[in-house]
């Protein structure tokens, strides 16, 4: 069980070895598809069909912009017959203005979750365009993950130092998500006693929050109309460690602990100047100074480090779950002993590519969406939403973002917007919906390790909720051009097949359609629940 | 009550002769969509249905000024005792109302649990397990719907009143996610639907036959898990008039002591009574680090009376027997009083207590010692309180689920039923 701690400091020949192992070697897409592969043949399992060209749009269009098609860009797809196509749409994709932004929001889900701890969290718009603006420059991950363990600067005009604000006077909550979010190892066991099963003991738990004891967070004022945090950090102050909560004593202080990296040597502080004093605390309004020495920017350059045995084997595992829908490991934040890949070559070697690739997330995601196993179809028998072998497609429900913003681009709200001339009033706000509502019913709709857990509440909006709004008689609206449409009514299902779900209907769903929609009875209404349906079934509210 | 099926069954049933549909595939269903299995039903009603209620108490009520008081010790605080009608037991005089109810009551002075902040001790005793990396564990709210809920009902299984926990269905999946009234026990928003039975159906035979369509060659558990959650939020329809209890308030509200936890409480009984396996009803405020006697001054007398009154009730409709009211926070508070009249997160020693289903009512099980430091004999941890739970409902707390491939017990292994105090 404790096998792992000499890692650091084997770890940089581990990392040469990677890096000798795919240089000059073939390309990773073909790497993925060969591992795969193994897999398959080694638990004879066969693999589902190559996904069809529809299937495959929508759920590329999903990952990488965060929305669906429209519906001349599906029949553009559709009716390409370069060989070439998939290719080329990753390819353009990936230069969308839309991927900077749905990247930011996977992440920015990634950091904070959906309901952070207060202290002006909520309002986080300088951290999410900061994050944007790192994927619209490609800036190399470990580059602005250093950034955000770093802190510099404040909450609305750089935006990293965000992150800490979440944890503020709480250094054990902190170091627990960088350990989890940034290298994939959870303390949390340790916290409060020392954990028969994992790794760590709770004294280097407390030797890891150490490292962060010092922080506070300091309003600098307000700047764009937003309260601006800063993270300061103290020159002095230990964390204290008191042993296992059940055995708690009274009124015991508990020693003090020293700052030590996870696994490896204890952190070395120049001993303070005699007779040197320092404020209890940092005004308010005023930039805090940078201590003699900082203990946060030694674990930021630890974390980061291209030697830490962690940091790029959390990073290529947690985009690979983002497309793939399992992670090698699985969870993807728990890269525990006790918890093995299921594919440990095809790890090793997507950790050395990203690796060799300096951190160039847009170029591992290109690999990634051009393997032949991204691109399976999501049909078949297994049950499973995430299959282990990756057999085919995952099924992944769409975020609150995702679901939201796609409704407005499947309804032709979007569209009503450009044929009135208006605007949105924000990202999530069209006329008639309460974002607050969306991300409510469907803010969390798995449950952090991958499953799906919406249940009967996200129906009753479904049902009887707000999103009629959005089937609006507006014109530009989906509504308005079918019902004005003089084509025959097969032609117009296909549009609304087309337009909603990125695919033509199969002549059984056509006729059903067209019976429906033909009646003279109350057409309005038929055709309002015909694209209410399209909107809200599980071929709509999930990605596969 | 005892012995007649559940009223909401009826319902369905007069739903049924109202107005039938038939599907595309020749089955009768009704116009929200309950599926009318007679077989299910009578099954059903031949298992001898259980119900449990749990009352919240948020933030960690002091055991001190409850159920475990020291009286003449530094740790005792401002409070007296008093009598009960349970001979050698004394309890707070915060609660003159439980203190005449004690022969219901089975209380554990010894807990000792290993979770001691919020998050993690709201886990912890929502679940029976401490956080982990890999495991989403079920609340023990879910666990009861999957074991004690009839699956064929209208009314969702687990309901939860302004209640903390976030852990919901866990790895048991959408189907046992909690449905939570607002704060004063209020259907949430959206429950009602806006269109006639006949355009609902309408519309549901069109989106029914499109899932159909799907379902054929995709077969993912989330598609049919997303099917299965459509229809009983149709069949809520059904039932939307157990949730509305102004009437009801009207009449009892005075024996419920005119509170917000006291009408929650109500609600609970009401489910309960229409064959809702478990409700939680949530109290807040406790974590008193300052002004504990303040703060248990203005929480503990609305928590007694209301409830004594949920006891009573239960036990007038003769439902007590068969609902077990569990009465718990996540955490107990210090022995020692801080510099702030406030007492902190503490579970070295703390108490719990439990009424009706399968357990023995007028005992005091435990003690800690005479400051209340530690526990001084009869341990129980979390683990052997969920399993005393389960176990006092009938339910075998070494069934095992799968969370992935890895079978996880109810309760979690090594835990000891407390038999002591079953019935």
């Amino acid at each position: 069980m404790r096998v792992l701690r000499p890692m650091v400091v084997s770890s940089c020949c581990l990392l040469a070895n990677m890096v000798a192992f795919t240089a000059n070697a073939e390309p990773l897409r073909d790497v993925i598809d060969a591992r795969i592969a193994a897999g398959w043949k080694s638990n004879g399992v066969t693999p589902a069909e190559r996904s069809t060209d529809a299937e495959f749009l929508r759920r590329v269009s999903l990952d990488v912009l965060g929305i669906v098609p429209t519906y001349d860009e599906a029949v553009a797809f559709l009716d390409d017959t370069d060989p070439d196509k998939r290719a080329k749409l990753i390819d353009r994709l990936l230069e969308h203005p839309r991927y900077a932004v749905h990247q930011a929001d996977v992440w920015d889900m990634v950091y904070f979750g959906r309901n952070p701890p207060g202290y002006g969290t909520d309002k986080r718009e300088g951290f999410q365009n900061w994050l944007a603006e790192q994927f619209r420059s490609n800036t190399p991950y470990n580059v602005w993950a250093g950034k955000i363990l770093r802190a510099e600067g404040n909450t609305v005009e750089q935006g990293a130092p965000m992150f800490f604000v979440q944890f503020k006077r709480r250094p054990e909550d902190a170091i627990e998500a960088v350990t989890q979010k940034f290298l994939g190892v959870q303390l949390q066991c340790a916290r409060c006693h020392d954990h028969p099963f994992e790794e760590w003991t709770q004294l280097e738990f407390y030797g890891m929050a150490a490292y962060y004891t010092r922080l506070r967070v300091v309003d600098v004022g307000k700047k764009n109309k937003l309260t601006a945090f800063a993270i300061g950090e103290m020159n002095r102050g230990e964390v204290l460690f008191t042993g296992p909560v059940s055995e708690q004593e009274l009124g015991k202080k508990g020693t003090p602990v020293k700052p030590k990296f996870l696994g490896g040597e204890p952190f070395v502080e120049p001993e303070l100047p005699e007779g040197f004093e320092e404020p209890r605390n940092f005004p308010s309004g005023k930039v805090p100074p940078a201590p003699k020495t900082s203990r946060k920017n030694a674990l930021a350059d630890w974390v980061t480090a291209a030697d830490n045995p962690y940091f790029a084997k959390a990073a290529a595992n947690r985009i690979w779950a983002q497309f793939m829908g399992k992670g090698i490991v699985q969870p993807v934040d728990n890269l525990a002993d006790a918890n093995p890949p299921s594919h440990p070559e095809l790890l090793k070697q997507l950790t050395a590519s990203l690796v060799e690739n300096e951190f160039d997330l847009k170029q591992f995601m290109r690999e990634i969406l051009n393997s032949k196993s991204y691109q399976l179809s999501s049909s078949g028998p297994v049950t499973d939403a995430m299959p282990l072998l990756y057999q085919r497609a995952r099924y992944r429900p769409l975020s609150a973002e995702e679901l939201l913003e796609s409704w407005m681009t499947a309804s032709g709200y979007n569209d009503t917007l450009k044929a009135s001339g208006k605007e949105l009033e924000g990202r999530f706000r069209p006329r008639g919906i309460t974002w607050d509502y969306v991300r409510r019913f469907f803010g969390r709709p798995n449950d952090g390790v991958g499953n799906f857990q919406g249940g009967l509440h996200e129906h009753l909006y479904l049902n009887n909720g707000q999103i009629h709004q959005l089937i609006s008689k507006q014109k530009g609206s989906l509504y308005d051009t079918v019902f004005k449409s003089e084509q025959p009514w097969g032609k117009r299902v296909e549009r609304m097949y087309l337009q909603l779900l990125s695919r033509r209907p199969p002549p059984p769903e056509t006729e059903k359609f067209v019976a429906h929609l033909s009646s003279d009875d109350d057409p309005q209404g038929r055709l309002h629940e015909a694209i209410w349906t399209l909107m809200t079934c599980s071929e709509f509210r999930f990605n596969h | 009550m005892q012995g007649s099926c559940p009223r909401h069954e009826h319902v369905s049933r007069r739903s049924l002769l109202k107005g039938t549909l038939a599907t595309a595939s020749g089955a009768t269903v009704l116009n929200w969509g309950g599926l009318f299995q007679s077989q299910a039903i009578a099954e059903a009603a031949k298992r001898k249905k259980k119900h449990c209620i749990l009352l919240w108490l948020n933030g960690g009520c002091s055991q001190f000024e409850t159920f475990d008081m020291k009286i003449g010790r530094n740790t005792g605080g401002v409070f007296r005792d008093i009598s009960t009608n349970l001979p050698g037991a004394r309890v707070c005089e915060l609660m003159p109302s439980i203190s005449q109810r004690m022969d219901k009551l089975t209380v554990i002075r010894s807990m000792r649990t290993s979770q001691i902040d919020h998050p993690g001790g709201i886990y912890l005793m929502h679940t029976g397990y401490a956080r982990a990396a890999n495991v989403r564990f079920p609340e023990m709210g879910a666990i009861i719907a999957k074991y004690c809920g009839s699956p064929e009902a209208d009314l969702p299984d687990f309901v939860k009143i302004s209640s903390q926990g976030n852990a919901g269905a866990g790895f048991l999946g959408p189907r046992y996610q909690p449905f939570s009234l607002g704060r004063d026990g209020n259907l949430p928003p959206f429950s009602t639907s806006q269109l006639t039975p006949e355009k609902e159906s309408r519309r549901h035979r069109l989106r029914d036959f499109i899932e159909e369509q799907f379902a054929r060659t995709h077969k993912a558990d989330p598609a049919r898990m997303h099917r299965e959650a459509y229809d009983r939020a149709r069949r809520l329809q059904n039932v939307r008039h157990v949730f509305d209890t102004d009437d009801e308030w009207a009449k009892y509200g005075d024996k419920y002591g005119n509170t917000k936890f006291g009408r929650r409480c109500m609600i609970a009984r009401r489910l309960v009574e229409e064959g809702v396996s478990f409700v939680e009803v949530g109290q807040s405020g406790y974590d008193t680090h300052a002004d504990n006697f303040t703060g248990h001054k203005s929480l503990v007398p609305t928590m007694d009376r209301a409830w004594s009154a949920l006891l009573d009730d239960l036990e007038e409709r003769g439902l007590l027997q068969d609902t077990l009211v569990v009465w718990m926070g996540e955490i107990g508070r210090t022995p020692r009083i801080n510099n702030r009249s406030g007492r902190d997160h503490y579970v070295r020693s703390w108490s719990t207590a439990l009424a009706g289903c399968g357990v023995k009512g007028g005992l005091v099980y435990g003690e800690s010692d005479k400051d209340g430091i530690d526990v001084k004999d009869n341990p129980v941890t979390e683990g052997d309180f969920f399993g005393t739970i389960y176990k006092a409902l009938g339910v075998d707390p070494e069934i095992e689920n799968y969370s992935g491939v890895r079978p996880v017990p109810l309760a979690p292994f090594g835990h000891k039923v407390v038999t002591d105090i079953l019935a």
